[in-house]
């Protein structure tokens, strides 16, 4: 049975983007790791051929950004589609020769990520608009206040299988385990927007605790995380994460993972299972 | 010079900034900002004229959020900005060029990063007494472009001739470069700064667990301390590599924020293990160019 929460008690409000178009910063390049300047695609736009399920690592491409994402051009509508929006939340196209598809949110990067299915993705234009019904901000555990959720729909809550261990400790599924000092970029932001990357440039160690299978929409846990307020380290603490876009070429920077529980105790435990993600949990694809 | 650089080459040139404003975002946003456990806190942070803090003293301990010390100056242009931000060096020579303390000299400390992308420059207390914000000052940048001769895979970033002088860094038997600092920072005390880039800007020592840091050794460190950064590789950005090195100086105060903490500003960086550092007590900028106040 899932665990319960207060979401009778949640607000469901619309907030809108249009499709982005990907865009590049004369001339393009960004250095790799080894100091290579590389231009690749990864960014912004409708992605045909990447959706949640698939993998992480691997594309020829940096902070691939599976699906279709999303950006208001009003700053403050910008901020409140950042803000609002958990993942899982329903998505509506609402221009275009797709109007009326149905999309899930699977991600927030720079822009916010939504999955489509295929015959819609064929009719989506750039400039295209959409709109979330967000709802999942003010989410909680009733049982387990010092867990703190972000960004967590119902729809996700509920369809994750996490179990109660006792009165204050929880049990949740997940794909893969990071240590806290691989955590890198997204340190400089506040927590309640984006993401925080990985930094898979040492790739021996990426192979050696096989975090490079990890595939777009896992679920992950980070020991020693505290992702409350800001991202930071703090021994005992635990976050549990959603890996939102893939890898990058660039030092500092990896596969994109985005906080769904932070707790500053160890009162949050996990069991390691490649079904731990959001592809099976939310029905999005019966192919994997 | 106790170790061979291409010194002779490098181009000295101006960058030029303005003494910055402290600034808050504008209402209705709340003035407050959060530390680790989401309680808000109301102090000063970067940016200004900052009268009683200095290279030297404490990081820890001030009731300030990444202060720096002395001055602080930026540009408005943001291409000009980052011409300063990145070609200014720790080590090189500025000069207030307008207002009361036209003509007096400071030295560059350190660079902020994101969100400030400032310029740190020390001047005595007294003749920041006499700075207005705004008043202009030129740095006689000097450092980009720094090469070794016996070292060439150690990356040499914001870092002015004089202070690899001063640091008095030497060549290890085995070819490694031996470069003296106060301590060793582990990777997981690394937080805001990794993935921004490694020619300008700070990458913060993380101090939220002070039971972390007290295990690092790292609860004594002053403004201006030299410290290696252990397993980070600063080649091009800032990120976790297992075998890299990197040296810093640390140029801001410590924080309540969670990621945050003291800023370093990195001197050099290596991977394969080619800079190998010797704890050293009293490694600061203020010994080594016997700054005063």
């Amino acid at each position: 049975m899932p665990l319960r929460t207060n979401e009778n008690a949640l607000v469901q409000m619309a907030v809108t983007g249009n499709i982005s178009q990907p865009g590049l910063r004369y001339p393009g390049y960004v250095p790799d790791t080894e100091g290579n300047a590389r231009i690749l695609p990864g960014m912004a736009g409708i992605v045909y051929n990447a959706r949640v399920g698939d993998a992480a690592f691997g594309w020829a491409a940096d902070h691939l950004e599976p699906g279709v994402s999303i950006a208001n051009p009003n700053q403050d509508a910008e901020f409140a589609l950042h803000y609002l929006t958990c993942m899982g939340n329903k998505a509506t196209i609402t221009s275009g020769l797709a109007q009326g598809a149905e999309g899930i949110v699977t991600g927030e990067h720079a822009r916010l990520l939504i999955d489509f299915p295929d015959d819609a993705l064929e009719l989506l234009c750039v400039g295209d608009s959409v709109q979330i019904m967000a709802e999942g901000r003010g989410i909680q555990f009733i049982d387990y206040p010092q867990i703190e959720l972000k960004k967590c729909s119902p729809e996700l809550i509920n369809s994750m299988p996490i179990e109660a261990i006792d009165d204050k400790r929880i049990k949740v599924p997940v794909a893969i385990e990071l240590p806290p000092r691989i955590m890198g970029s997204g340190a400089e932001l506040n927590s309640e927007y984006v993401d925080q990357d990985l930094m898979s440039g040492d790739r021996e160690l990426m192979a050696d605790l096989g975090i490079d299978q990890m595939r777009l929409g896992d679920l992950i846990v980070i020991p020693d995380a505290d992702h409350r307020y800001g991202r930071g380290y703090r021994k005992g603490a635990v976050t549990i994460a959603l890996c939102i876009h893939g890898d990058s070429i660039m030092n500092g920077h990896g596969p994109g993972i985005l906080a769904l529980m932070s707790c500053p105790e160890p009162l949050i435990e996990w069991e390691i299972t490649s079904e731990a993600n959001i592809a099976n949990y939310l029905n999005i694809r019966t192919d994997l | 010079m106790s170790v061979r650089s291409n010194v002779d080459k490098l181009v000295s040139v101006s960058v030029m900034g303005k003494i910055a404003s402290p600034g808050f975002p504008g209402l209705p946003a709340e003035p407050y900002r959060l530390d680790a456990d989401g309680k808000p806190f109301l102090l000063p942070t970067w940016g200004g004229i900052v009268y009683n803090v200095s290279v030297g003293d404490s990081v820890y301990g001030w009731m300030g959020d990444c202060v720096h010390p002395g001055v602080s100056i930026s540009l408005d242009d943001d291409r000009g900005n980052r011409g300063l931000n990145i070609f200014a060096c720790v080590g090189n020579t500025a000069m207030v060029m307008t207002g009361e303390a036209k003509g007096t000299r400071g030295i560059v400390t350190g660079k902020s990063g994101r969100f400030s992308e400032q310029v740190i420059i020390h001047f005595e207390k007294d003749i920041r007494t006499k700075m207005a914000i705004g008043d202009k000052v030129v740095v006689r940048a000097k450092g980009v472009g720094l090469q070794l001769d016996d070292h060439p895979t150690v990356k040499i970033k914001s870092c002015s001739p004089e202070l690899i002088e001063n640091l008095e860094v030497t060549s290890t038997d085995d070819g490694k470069l031996s470069v003296p600092v106060v301590g060793k920072v582990p990777a997981h005390l690394l937080g805001a700064g990794a993935g921004l880039t490694s020619e300008g800007g700070s990458l913060h020592i993380q101090t939220v667990d002070k039971e972390a840091l007290s295990e690092a050794g790292l609860n004594d460190l002053r403004l201006g301390d030299v410290v290696a950064l252990e397993n980070f590789d600063s080649s091009w950005n800032h990120g976790f590599l297992r075998g890299a090195m990197g040296i810093g100086v640390v140029g801001q105060t410590d924080s309540p924020r969670a990621g945050y903490g003291p800023g370093v500003t990195v001197l050099m960086t290596a991977t394969n293990e080619a800079i190998e550092p010797r704890i050293t007590a009293g490694v600061n900028l203020k010994e080594l160019f016997s700054i005063t106040d």
